[in-house]
């Protein structure tokens, strides 16, 4: 037994002297890779595959070659760090118009759409929009089986259980888009960073399905909110008379919460307060 | 000497690693949709395999069998080849680039895979010498790599085929993969 745990304990121990031996000796600056390199030391190092190459190192290569694939392809988890961002802007000699690139995914649905039907098949959203568009009275409503939960690095997205939806906390989200192809309606859009006012609902051109309206929490097209913006003399809200939605001029919003206030089914939201709420502890 | 010849072949033909003895199956149809990933993959494997049956079998008769505790056989070799592999990797990475491109991801990759530890349990079973072990392991990296290859071509045909929704992708794959291993088992096992 002791004989047995030695020669293991000895095996481990010299792969691990040998490895930082190798690690030592052999130089460590390559011509031609010492660029690469540099910037896969600031890359996040957890080849996640947002940026959709197939991990840092490789994605470090394209930067190399191409400095464009920066702005391309954005590592969201790097724009988080402006200090790893500055090293690699300085180690490329370029620089990345960060304020633009980075994103937050959010999730165009306000929740509460009324279940038409027991749904007990497969237990993924992809799998629910197979069948007749799901089981909720409105074709465009998130079912809240949390493809998008399972994908997130970030742990961003949760299940609101009021709603019945999930919602991406947007402090925690670092916009890598990852959730994005997961859904099958499409709800989820990557919107800037700076986006104060989110709209709910994404109510569209599936209409005409017998027994799927809106819910009574989607936009109803009053116009109130537009309204409201005017007469607190901001007009950051626009009317997009084709779709009949208000767009939102976020640059302009101040976030007085006029909008919000008069929007009767609540299609618009404070997107700086989303937060993911504390798991409680699992009591025995 | 006059043995090495006939192991190399086997391990290509006869007891080819992926279609005969069905190891390494996820690279095999994971990495197989497009031919230059499927030449590196085989590079890759060949290599590995090659490292993995020289320091085996120095581990096997040096240390397992002296002390005798050759239970630990598989705690052993995953530990001695993912460090060796480690290692070869740092060294290629930082003195060969273009060997590095060519390699790819797949060198870390594999440093399980059951084809290669497969191939060392194959090599102490068998009682090989370590000439025997090293040509044994080249085969089957050989094999390993003309069967990647010649999946891969066939996959590259199929994306074009008119093929049923339903077959699309991965089943008309196994189907080719079947087809591929019975050509494998019959047509060389008669020959060799």
């Amino acid at each position: 037994m002791l004989i047995t745990m030695l020669i293991l304990t000895a095996i481990g121990l010299t792969a691990a002297i040998l490895i930082y031996i190798v690690n030592v000796v052999v130089p460590r600056k390559v011509q031609g890779l010492e660029k690469m390199e540099e910037v896969n030391e600031h890359l996040p190092g957890m080849d996640c595959g947002a940026c959709g190459y197939p991990g840092c190192f490789a994605y470090a290569q394209a930067v190399v070659k191409d400095p464009d694939e920066l702005s391309n392809a954005p590592c969201a988890t790097l724009l988080q760090v402006e200090e790893n961002v500055k090293k690699i802007e300085a180690a490329l000699g370029i620089t990345v118009d960060t304020e633009s690139l980075n994103k937050k995914a959010l999730v165009h649905c306000g929740g509460k759409s009324e279940v038409i039907c027991d749904y007990s098949g497969i237990d993924t959203c992809k799998g629910a929009a197979q069948l007749l568009h799901g089981y909720k009275k409105c074709p465009y409503a998130c079912y809240g089986l949390g493809d998008c939960i399972d994908v997130c690095p970030q742990d961003a997205i949760f299940m609101d259980e009021e709603k019945d939806i999930v919602v991406v906390d947007p402090q925690k989200c670092n916009g890598c888009g990852l959730c994005v192809p997961e859904c099958p309606l499409d709800l989820i859009e990557l919107v800037p960073a700076g986006t104060k006012i989110a709209f709910l609902c994404s109510y569209g051109p599936l209409k005409d399905i017998p027994g799927r309206e809106k819910c009574q929490y989607g936009c109803t097209h009053c116009r109130k909110c537009f309204k409201a913006c005017e007469e607190e003399g901001i007009s950051a809200i626009e009317w997009d008379k084709e779709r009949a939605l208000p767009i939102i001029d976020q640059d302009k919003c101040t976030l007085c919460g006029k909008c919000i206030e008069v929007c009767e089914s609540n299609t618009l939201a404070d997107f700086t307060k989303v937060k993911k709420p504390k798991v409680p502890a699992l009591s025995a | 000497m006059s043995d090495l010849l006939p192991i190399f072949i086997r391990m290509i033909t006869t007891s080819n690693i992926v279609l005969v003895m069905y190891l390494g199956l996820c690279p095999f149809f994971g990495v197989s949709k497009k031919l230059g990933p499927a030449i590196s993959m085989g590079l890759a494997v060949t290599l590995v395999m090659t490292i993995a049956a020289i320091a085996t079998w120095v581990i096997n008769y040096y240390i397992l069998i002296p002390f005798d505790v050759e239970f630990m056989y598989i705690v052993l070799f995953i530990l001695v080849i993912s460090s060796l592999v480690q290692m070869v990797e740092m060294t290629i990475k930082r003195t060969n680039a273009t060997l590095y491109n060519a390699l790819g991801i797949y060198l870390p990759l594999i440093t399980t895979n059951c084809a290669i530890l497969g191939l060392t349990f194959l090599n102490i079973r068998e009682e090989y010498t370590i000439i025997q072990s090293i040509v044994n392991g080249i085969g089957a990296g050989v094999g390993f790599a003309i069967a990647l290859i010649m999946m891969s071509s066939i996959r590259e045909k199929l994306e074009l085929a008119d093929l049923p929704k339903s077959m699309k992708g991965l089943p008309i794959a196994y189907i080719a993969a079947m087809i591929l291993a019975l050509i494998f088992v019959f047509t060389f096992g008669g020959v060799v």
